[in-house]
């Protein structure tokens, strides 16, 4: 996946390139405005991430370009305002999906892969890893050509660690990704334990594979 | 009391002072000029007496003096002072005495001493006074009741102003984008006050926008740095190498970062709701999105081992739902919180009342600080907002919030207009 990251903050920008590119696609970055429409006139790309919040003025004008070029990337905008003005405006610009600062690498990886197999695939929809096919329209999934049957939570939890395959993920990003921020999470995250002890062995009986390992008290790797 | 009515008051009690004192005053220059007018007449008389008894050299007789009453009385006293005293008067005609004016002089009629006494009568002197203390007394009740007349029409009349720049000044909502109008007037003070009152709220309404904005703008630009930090300890954590001690530390500096941004999204939401920002409005089923939020929260419930009782019957209100979904969010995630392991949640709604009860601490709250901005219990870990945005979203739509201790337990309750 070829993928154009479109942020000034450098810190930011180094650390999501980082997490991006390491599985062989490729994290093109730029921090400015005018050398982002530079970079989109000239390559083609499959996704782009792109800050509302740039120094040579806002993200909206690059939503435009691509919407005037007619060029069909999918575009995933991060910005710092919670504001529903904005997230409709970007959303009728043509974006796909609008991500709040802040946000765990986890989360936007598994928002952007969204986006893009909607986009990349359109009709096709079957998401496979590893002998787990998941029909991503009927949300059915099956493990070596079994059925297995998941709570929507276990599903939607899946999905989140088959995006981030190989990354380790914390609680706070898993607790996050299923109860949505403004839940104002207890301390313990007990309850992410139980969710996640069903779907391993759900998976462990279907393929004889354990899928999961725990990493500390921080989170849990899937691979 | 008005200011007029003040004014009134005053005016009155001086006027009617000055009044009364001018008309004692009046009255006794009146009835000294009277007299000396009288005692004129008398001494004319007693010329006339004179001259009389010079020219024919007898006494006069009675029918001679007109009206007045005149008698003659021999004496031997060779030296009598002439005096003016006051005296009854005998009216003959009308057979009554009234009150009179009477002077005694001393004659010689062909040598013989008379002491002649001549009485007037002082009716009309008085019927005069009468007339003009009647007069006076009618000036002065026209004059009060011109002045009452005066100060409620002209006086209230001038005082509009002032009423009009109080009325703005009661209806000044510092959060409301309605400025207080200056107004034209031809009295110089309420000029000045409508001005001073005008550019004060100008600035107190900039003052407070600017605050405003502040507070958006710190928290939105604490998000770039919150989301570097939540990045980086994902980045981190991929590294293996890392000892237990270090997770841990991991873990602790992830709990800080996601309390910090929960802070910095409920100062904004607060910003939000005081600013009218959220102004979507929809019919909402309460119980169904009760329903709904429990749903939520199943999780969290079933690990604190914690029994939820619904009662619920149905109400439809018109509000954001973004901001019904925050406070129901906040009333379960506090009935949640505060809860003791294996206690109790009850929800009630019933007529347009709805009740959160749940166990826990048994010491009672503190029934008004506890919807204060940053208020927090000993042990509690949250934000400090999640009360004052609960009140916040309730004054704005009319509705009432309370809290009580119930039988042993905290019972917020919402009182839906």
């Amino acid at each position: 996946m070829k993928l154009l990251l479109i942020e000034d903050e450098q810190s930011l920008r180094e650390t999501i390139e980082k997490y991006f590119s390491e599985e062989g696609s490729i994290c093109e970055t730029c921090g400015d405005q005018k050398t982002a429409i530079q970079k989109i006139a000239v390559y083609n790309y499959d996704c782009i991430l792109l800050d509302i919040g740039l120094p040579d003025g806002d993200g909206f004008a690059i939503l435009e370009y691509l919407k005037t070029t007619g060029k069909n990337e999918c575009v995933l905008i991060i910005s710092a305002r919670n504001s529903l003005d904005d997230k409709i405006k970007g959303l009728n610009l043509g974006a796909d999906d609008y991500i709040t600062k802040p946000f765990h690498l986890a989360e936007l990886k598994a928002r952007l892969m969204a986006i893009f197999r909607r986009k990349a695939f359109d009709s096709s929809s079957t998401l496979s890893y590893d002998g787990i096919a998941v029909d991503l329209l009927g949300r059915t999934i099956s493990v070596n050509g079994k059925a297995m049957v998941l709570t929507r939570k276990e599903y939607d939890m899946l999905l989140y660690f088959i995006a981030n395959k190989g990354k380790v993920i914390s609680k706070n990003a898993i607790a996050e990704h299923l109860w949505g921020d403004e839940m104002d999470m207890l301390d313990s995250f007990d309850f992410i334990y139980t969710h996640i002890k069903n779907l391993r062995k759900k998976l462990m009986e279907l393929s004889g594979k354990d899928f999961f390992a725990t990493i500390y008290g921080v989170g849990y790797k899937f691979a | 009391m008005k200011l007029s009515a003040h004014y009134n008051k005053a005016s009155i009690i001086i006027s009617v002072s000055v009044l009364l004192i001018s008309g004692v005053v009046y009255y006794l220059i009146i009835n000294h000029i009277a007299r000396k007018q009288l005692d004129s007449d008398l001494s004319e008389e007693i010329s006339e007496v004179v001259d009389y008894v010079n020219r024919s050299g007898h006494l006069p007789k009675q029918v001679d003096f007109d009206e007045d009453v005149t008698t003659f009385v021999k004496t031997n006293a060779t030296h009598f002072e002439t005096a003016f005293f006051d005296a009854t008067y005998n009216n003959a005609k009308e057979k009554r005495t009234e009150e009179g004016r009477a002077v005694a002089a001393l004659i010689k009629v062909s040598g013989q001493g008379y002491i002649v006494t001549i009485v007037e009568s002082r009716e009309n002197t008085e019927y005069l006074i009468q007339t003009i203390l009647i007069i006076t007394l009618a000036l002065t009740a026209v004059l009060l009741g011109v002045m009452v007349v005066t100060n409620r029409f002209v006086l209230n009349g001038l005082w509009k102003p002032f009423y009009y720049i109080l009325q703005q000044v009661k209806k000044f909502n510092v959060a409301d984008t309605d400025k207080i109008n200056t107004i034209v007037s031809g009295v110089d003070e309420f000029k000045d006050l409508s001005e001073a009152v005008a550019t004060m709220s100008a600035r107190v309404t900039t003052d407070y926008q600017g605050l405003k904005t502040f507070t958006e703008n710190a928290s939105h630009e604490m998000m770039t740095p919150l989301a570097v930090i939540t990045s980086k300890l994902d980045m981190l954590i991929q590294d293996e190498q890392l000892s237990p001690d270090q997770f841990a530390q991991i873990t602790d500096i992830y709990s800080a970062a996601s309390r910090l941004s929960r802070l910095n999204q409920s100062l904004l939401l607060l910003v939000k709701i005081d600013n009218n920002l959220l102004n979507d409005m929809e019919k909402i089923n309460l119980k169904l999105v009760i329903l709904e939020k429990g749903q939520q929260f199943q999780e969290m419930i079933n690990s604190k081992n914690i029994s939820l009782e619904y009662e619920l019957e149905n109400l439809e209100i018109n509000a954001s739902k973004y901001l019904i979904d925050v406070l129901i969010n906040n009333l379960f995630s506090n009935a949640v919180r505060h809860n003791n392991n294996g206690g109790r949640i009850e929800i009630r709604l019933s007529g347009n009342k709805l009740c959160f009860q749940n166990t826990g601490d048994e010491k009672p709250l503190d029934r008004e600080a506890i919807f204060e901005r940053f208020y927090k219990g000993r042990n509690s870990d949250g934000t400090g907002l999640g009360l004052a945005i609960m009140k916040n979203i309730c004054a704005r739509y009319g509705f009432q919030i309370s809290y009580r201790l119930n039988q042993g337990m905290h019972c917020f309750l919402v009182e839906f207009a």
